[in-house]
């Protein structure tokens, strides 16, 4: 009998010794990323609308194309983030001698993932409640022909008090459901790779920590 | 014997026959009738009302009334001791025929004071007594009023403001050449000679000028006019204080929103007219460090009328640094003066000013404090996992 996934959050360490003991498998996994996928999107979608009308004069249907490759782009880019933070667990464990599949690492990695998917929807939330507090300048055809002027156009719509709050409140979301998906994934990847608590920890503690630093450092430069 | 006594009847006969003749070349009743018959149609003064001190002319007019005999006169004369007489009197004869008129003009002078006068005319006939007229002429030294009508409740440093004058002439008789002057250190006046001409009398006309003073001054205004042809002044001054015009008008920006649009900001607002007079093509604009650009790079709201009010709107771009940008309002006066005020309008920096990176670094403190914080947590959390598990 699959453990619940509710187990995944609550006793991680639990749920990982049973998942070991079963075959491989990304149905569950692959619905997680999907679901952080389609609130991923959904954000993107908000945001896009921002950009879309900062470049609506640009030329007819922009806006169309900017809001679908958003919500596409945030979509498809969960999934790719799934493959490559897998891949840096895997190659890291590896210097560990970490024994077990990519595949199951995957599966940890998508398990560790729903943390995220909670971020995500607090995230939208705060987009719903900020954006209509935003002021979007809007880029004339002229105006882009000036760089200095896109330039002048993109700061000060990211200087925008509502802007700079939201992004502060999605940076700080972000990091605490990435901290809180990277302990699962301590759990996750000490079982699939085979490794102590403390290289697994390591496995996924340095780069996670690592990109919640670079995470943080923007919070101070944008 | 004979011959004598005849003689001596003979040149009796002819003096009795000559001397009637010798007295009708004189005084007859009917060149007593006929000077009877004279008399003074009019008299003129120039100028009609004297000044102590004045001269001027009088003319006598002397009429013929007789339709058939003519009057010689062979001297005429006027004055007193009041009005004296400074031309020659008339001491040819002349003659007058019928119904006819002979004016008789002397120059006369007076330095009598106020009052009513009667200096005599006389006129003496050939062949009669004299005539005598008294000849009224009044002395009124009531000179003209210059009368100040309406000037600025203040004065300012290079404003020109309107002075409004009126010069009246009380007396009886008309002025000539009336022209206003004005003069006064550290002003500048238009104009400075005002011809008026020839004043009526009781009658009045307005005058204006302009003034814009540099300092603290007295105006002087030197009134001329000619009475007859005695030049005559009156003077008035006006002192040039400078303070602050209560009623002035008084524009006030409010409602004032900031916008943003493909980087060009768009200020918005209302004008209002705080003050009690008519403020004249009101315009707002930005200034440095905004360059204003279309569409509005100046806004003309217009004139506004105490407690009237107009919207307004100023497009400009700002570099990078700026939190705060000038929005001048200026307006114009009645004479054209232009008064301008400066409101700060704060905007959202497009650029990272050092003000606004002032802000920002404590808007950015907080969230990356809890960052950190939850990192530690996070590294704590483990390390102490980690021993424990040891």
């Amino acid at each position: 009998m699959s453990p619940s996934l509710i187990e995944v959050l609550t006793q991680p360490d639990a749920f990982f010794s049973k998942i070991v003991t079963e075959k491989e498998s990304l149905k569950i996994p692959a619905l997680i990323i999907l679901a952080g996928g389609i609130t991923a999107a959904i954000y993107g979608y908000l945001m896009a609308g921002m950009s879309a009308k900062m470049m609506a004069d640009l030329m007819p249907g922009m806006n169309t194309i900017i809001i679908l490759s958003a919500t596409a782009g945030a979509l498809i880019m969960t999934f790719i983030f799934w493959l490559i933070v897998a891949g840096v667990f895997y190659l890291i464990s590896s210097l560990f001698k970490g024994k077990g599949s990519f595949k199951r690492v995957l599966e940890v990695v998508g398990y560790g993932y729903l943390p995220q998917i909670a971020g995500s929807l607090i995230t939208i939330v705060a987009a719903m409640v900020y954006i209509p507090k935003i002021t979007v300048p809007t880029l004339t055809t002229a105006a882009l022909q000036d760089p200095a002027m896109v330039q002048l156009v993109t700061k000060a719509f990211m200087h925008d008090p509502a802007m700079i709050q939201l992004t502060q409140i999605t940076t700080l979301v972000s990091i605490v459901f990435l901290l809180l998906s990277a302990n699962i994934w301590i759990f996750g990847i000490k079982y699939a790779r085979s490794l102590s608590p403390r290289d697994a920890a390591i496995c996924v503690g340095v780069p996670i920590v690592l990109y919640v630093l670079y995470l943080t450092y923007n919070l101070g430069v944008t | 014997m004979r011959i004598n006594q005849s003689l001596t009847i003979i040149c009796l006969l002819l003096l009795f026959g000559i001397l009637p003749g010798i007295t009708s070349a004189y005084s007859t009743p009917d060149s007593i009738v006929a000077a009877g018959k004279v008399y003074v149609a009019s008299t003129t003064y120039d100028p009609g009302v004297f000044f102590t001190g004045d001269t001027g002319t009088v003319t006598v007019y002397v009429a013929n009334g007789n339709s058939n005999q003519s009057i010689v006169v062979n001297h005429a004369t006027i004055g007193d001791k009041n009005i004296r007489l400074t031309s020659s009197p008339y001491d040819t004869s002349a003659n007058i025929g019928p119904l006819q008129t002979q004016a008789f003009t002397f120059s006369v002078a007076t330095d009598a004071f106020d009052g009513t006068y009667y200096p005599t005319f006389s006129l003496s006939f050939r062949d009669a007594d004299n005539l005598y007229y008294r000849a009224v002429v009044k002395v009124d030294n009531t000179p003209l009023e210059l009368t100040l009508v309406d000037s600025p409740d203040a004065f300012t440093p290079g404003n020109k403001k309107t002075i409004s004058l009126q010069v009246a002439n009380p007396r009886t008789n008309n002025v000539r050449n009336v022209v206003l002057q004005v003069a006064g250190d550290g002003i500048n006046a238009t104009p400075t000679r005002t011809f008026i001409g020839d004043l009526a009398a009781g009658s009045k006309v307005p005058v204006n000028f302009t003034v814009t003073p540099d300092h603290p001054t007295t105006i002087l205004l030197t009134l001329n006019y000619d009475n007859g042809d005695n030049p005559h002044t009156v003077t008035l001054e006006i002192p040039v204080v400078f303070s602050t015009d209560k009623k002035q008008a008084n524009p006030v920006m409010s409602n004032v929103q900031v916008k943003t649009d493909a980087g060009i900001y768009h200020v918005t607002g209302d004008v209002n007219n705080a003050g009690l007079e008519t403020a004249n093509t009101v315009m707002v604009t930005s200034l440095a460090p905004a360059v204003p650009q279309d569409p509005y790079k100046t806004y003309v709201v217009g004139a506004l009328k105490p407690d009237d009010f107009g919207s307004f709107e100023v497009t400009f771009t700002v570099g990078a640094g700026n939190t705060s940008i000038p929005i001048q309002l200026s307006y114009k006066d009645a004479d054209g003066n232009i008064y301008n005020t400066v409101q700060d309008v704060k905007i959202i920096s497009s650029g990272l000013s050092t003000s606004t990176e002032a802000n920002g670094t404590s808007s950015y403190i907080l969230p990356i404090a809890a960052a950190v914080i939850i990192v530690i947590v996070f590294i704590g959390g483990w390390a102490l996992y980690l021993r424990r598990k040891k």
